[in-house]
């Protein structure tokens, strides 16, 4: 059975540590896609389509080209070709496989239909506005009841191919039907789109057949391949350059149809094209999590111990493309149950294709099943955390293998005692504060864990100072920290010592920024490039004419600390491996290190996992039905945590996302012309400082020796998962009511007939 | 089609940012923001919804915040306006800044500079002590990665540590 490494105390790893880029950060130095400038930039804004379901029949250019600064209006038959891109494997995933502009069919409200390019932006958005579209539109499809479509029972997604029927043990249909309690109720959570800050866009430069593409990427290879295949060059004559990313959610995980515009525009006219869309258009078409609705079945005895498990679930998807939600994801292991079915089906809608949005598919899959436990809780008079300890699993019982590393009970007990879970009485508005009526729900959560491929390089110079080289993205969970801590670690300099370099494909092939995957993908390629990096030192070190070492072999020597000593004899008469490079008269000794993935591995050994849970207070004004979210604990058993600081927010920014998807967070689109209607900052509601409780963090910090050498899995999803149920829960035990359908409204609570 | 700069229809206007005066001449429509990061590349300030929604784009205008989207550099004749590359620099960070750092508080640090930037303020603004106050007061800024709880701890690091020496 695999270890873990021992980390001493003096290690970077396991302490909090604000992050090597914050000076950046907060002086501006910081440089986003969007912040590099090439002289002789050109503008580019693009031509949105105002229907969503139909055929553009003509695209009047003339007066927009005439306009002062405009250089070209791009369309159809003037933009040049833009290939189709394969998918291999992990290499090449797109949700949104046509490329723009390759027919005159609109699919979905937004879709570009043409591209101004001027000097300036204020012109380009000019010209964009002066060109006008003709349309044979028909009735765009957002029909809000899914039914599912007329599906195979295996359909194609974006990770291949899938079966409808997800997951079957024992006869759930039966058992459900002859257990003495039951639970039927269906969960609906609507469209709800990432906006991260950073509007998406490109800059696109040509030098002969050689591009670079400044974007803000959460997955420069995979984009960097995309790209040579649109545009059908070499993939080494690609270069992506993501060095901030002013986050992403999923939304920038795969590249949109933008980009490929920039990219054709700057072919076309010979100079650097930038394009950044508008927020309006991070709406239409960069993609959103897809509406679900989702029926589970539970059956139980009356002591609560659960004898059948049935989830349905329907998503929206695009006309064209197979984005998968999967709300499955962890029904299969959470919880012990003899009798289990879970299958989906899909409904097509006119609208731009979703993709993935943190958390996907296990974030409204355990809205909808946490939701009913909590339900099923209250039918059998149980408490809700006793229930879930009735019904923990001793392995994965979807595929019959143990979990690497599973503490979910204690999460309970522990989130448990930090809220005060004892106290509650479990009556609809029985519990009162300060002239408010409380409501405490709780909900569990998990995510899965594993690695990417990753490759590293370690470089140890003469100056004393570190450099470690991953070709991954920081999207703000604090990879460049964890890159610095990693190599510090390894090569015994402060922090302050290592320079970080990241976001760009000539480096060394890193991980996508998805999944939550990222830390525990690059630890094995840094540890490994660092060690090869030493045994090269000590290779100088014995070689080398002069070095106090010279007569040695490499096997009688040690790297600790930063020096080379001889293992028999004491660390402190080590010598600095800048003091023995410089005597070599080397700039530096590199090591190159790559460590293959685990994600999506056919037959898994044991099942990898993240836990969690969630206890949530609101507090009900019924006099003025004001609902606050008023605390939260969380608990995380996500394995050895490497930066707590980090770590931390990471699952309070979870919990906050959470909270707007509890209460505000959904896309409406217009019955008309089939638009997300609420598409800007204020319509579609985020949770804003003011939304925010105090937020209380526990994590257990088992490490996972399945994952690698430090047993960190990842924590940058987790926290949202299951938090919704818990606060639908706390504002059920507050108000009596139990809203299925998400956001919760004040429409809901207005039939509540608890009196304060 | 003419270059920017030869525009006949462009207004001439000097701008004062940072302390450094630009004379410049451009588009009337172009705002603010866009002629702070476009024309005069100082990045620091960021676009997010260029609706005035989500106060990434916040800058000083002769010391009161304001959103820089919604307002056209044109009209700044005169005006002092202070950017975050003018609150401090990596080696020479504000206390709000230094505070950012040491307390987490941000994510990807996209909205970052218009937080500082409404930060600073707020601490010449008539806020009350409480947290619930600088919550209210920095409601403008979104942050999307849901830095608040950090957001306010440094804040309120910033503003203990300036009234210690009056009481």
């Amino acid at each position: 059975m695999p270890t873990t490494l021992e980390i001493s105390k003096s290690s970077p790893i396991g302490r909090s540590t604000p992050r090597v880029d914050g000076r950046l950060k907060v002086s501006g130095a910081a440089q986003y896609a969007s912040d590099f400038h090439f002289p002789g930039t050109l503008y580019a804004v693009p031509v949105e389509a105002t229907i969503a379901n139909g055929r553009l029949t003509k695209l009047e250019t003339a007066a927009a080209e005439k306009m002062p600064g405009v250089h070209a209006i791009f369309q159809r038959v003037t933009i040049g070709k833009i290939a189709r891109s394969v998918q291999a494997g992990f290499d090449g995933i797109i949700d949104e496989h046509r490329p723009p502009f390759e027919d005159d069919i609109i699919r979905y409200y937004g879709q570009y239909v043409g591209l101004a390019v001027a000097d300036t932006f204020e012109r380009a958005k000019a010209a964009a506005d002066m060109v006008h579209a003709t349309y044979e539109e028909e009735t765009p499809n957002i029909e809000s009841e899914l039914t599912p479509d007329d599906d195979p029972a295996e359909v194609m997604t974006t990770f291949g191919p899938f079966k409808r029927e997800q997951s079957r043990r024992g006869d759930a249909e039966k058992a459900f039907a002859s257990a003495p309690v039951q639970l039927d109720q269906t969960y609906v959570t609507p469209v709800e789109t990432h906006n991260p800050i950073e509007l998406q866009g490109a800059t696109a430069i040509w030098e002969g057949d050689k591009l670079t593409i400044y974007e803000a990427s959460q997955a420069i290879f995979n984009m960097q391949g995309i790209m040579a295949q649109m545009f059908e060059i070499p993939r080494e004559n690609v270069r992506i350059i993501t060095k901030f990313l002013g986050s992403g959610f999923g939304s920038k995980l795969w590249p949109w149809t933008h980009c490929a515009l920039a990219v054709a525009a700057a072919r076309k006219l010979g100079k650097p094209v930038k394009l950044v869309i508008s927020r309006k258009m991070m709406f239409q078409t960069v993609g959103h999590r897809p509406k679900t609705q989702q029926r589970v079945r539970l059956g139980a005895t009356k002591e609560g111990k659960l004898v059948s498990l049935q989830h349905d679930y329907v998503y929206t998807k695009a006309l064209l493309d197979d984005y998968h939600e999967d709300c499955g994801e962890a029904t299969a292991f959470q919880y012990g149950v003899p009798n289990l079915l879970v299958r989906f089906g899909r409904a097509k809608r006119t609208f731009g294709s979703p993709t993935a949005m943190r958390g996907p598919g296990a974030v409204p899959g355990l809205y909808a099943t946490e939701s009913a436990l909590n339900e099923l809780a209250g039918q059998l008079r149980i408490d809700p955390v006793e229930l879930r300890r009735m019904n923990e699993p001793k392995i994965d019982e979807s595929l019959g293998i143990p979990f690497s590393s599973r503490h979910f009970i204690e999460c309970l007990d522990l989130g448990a005692e930090k809220f005060g879970w004892s106290k509650r009485t479990p009556e609809v508005g029985s519990m009162k504060r300060d002239g408010l009526i409380l409501g405490w729900g709780v909900a569990g959560c998990a995510w899965g864990a594993g690695r990417f491929p990753a490759e590293a390089r370690v470089e140890l110079r003469d100056d004393g100072t570190v450099r470690v080289a991953c070709g991954t993205q920081d999207i703000g969970t604090g990879t460049y920290t964890i890159l610095a801590q990693l190599a510090a670690e390894k090569a015994g300099v402060p922090l302050e010592k290592v320079e970080v370099a990241l976001g760009d494909t000539r480096l060394p092939a890193g991980p996508i920024s998805g999944g939550s995957l990222v830390t525990g993908s690059v630890i094995p390629a840094v540890f490994q490039a660092a060690d090869h990096a030493i045994n090269s030192l000590l290779g100088v070190a014995t070689d080398t004419p002069g070095s106090p070492f010279e007569k040695r072999q490499a096997k009688e020597l040690r790297f600790a600390d930063g020096k080379v000593f001889i293992k028999a004899e004491s660390r402190s008469d080590g010598v600095p491996f800048a003091e023995l490079l410089q005597c070599a008269k080397l700039r530096q000794v590199a090591g190159e290190g790559k460590a293959e993935g685990t994600f999506g591995e056919e037959k898994p050994s044991v099942s990898k996992h993240s836990f969690g849970c969630h206890f949530v207070e609101v507090t009900w004004q019924p006099e003025i039905a004001r609902l606050r979210v008023s605390r939260i604990v969380s608990a995380i058993d996500a394995g050895r945590i490497l930066n707590p600081l980090a770590g931390r927010n990471q699952i309070e920014g979870a919990a906050v996302m959470g909270i707007g998807m509890a209460l505000f967070e959904e896309t409406n689109y217009d019955p008309r012309h089939g638009a997300p209607i609420n598409s800007n900052l204020a319509d579609y509601i985020m949770a804003v400082n003011a939304d925010v409780p105090a937020i209380e963090v526990h994590f257990l910090d088992y490490p996972d020796p399945e994952i690698n050498e430090l047993g960190a899995r990842g924590i940058g999803e987790i926290g949202l998962a299951g938090i919704a149920a818990a606060i639908t829960d706390a504002v059920h035990h507050a108000t009596g009511v139990r809203v299925r359908e998400l956001p919760i409204k004040i429409e809901h609570l207005l039939a509540s007939s608890v009196l304060g | 089609m003419k270059d920017q700069t030869q525009s006949q229809n462009g207004v001439a206007v000097t701008l004062s940012v940072n302390g450094r005066k630009h004379d410049i001449r451009i588009d009337p429509r172009t705002t603010l923001l866009d002629c702070l990061r476009e024309h005069l590349h100082l990045t620091g300030s960021k676009k997010g919804c260029d609706h005035g929604q989500c106060g990434a784009c916040t800058v000083h205008v002769n010391g009161r915040r304001v959103n820089s989207c919604l307002s056209f550099a044109a009209t700044h004749e005169g005006d002092e306006i202070t950017t975050l590359e003018g609150i401090g620099q990596p080696e020479n960070l504000h206390p709000v800044q230094a505070a950012f750092v040491a307390c987490d508080a941000y994510q990807c640090g996209y909205c970052t500079p218009g937080q500082i930037m409404s930060a600073v303020a707020l601490l010449e603004e008539p806020c009350g002590a409480a947290d619930a106050e600088v919550k209210e007061f920095m409601s403008g800024n979104i942050c999307r990665c849901g830095a608040y709880p950090n957001i306010v701890a440094a804040i309120q690091k910033v503003r203990e540590g300036r009234e210690r020496p009056t009481t």
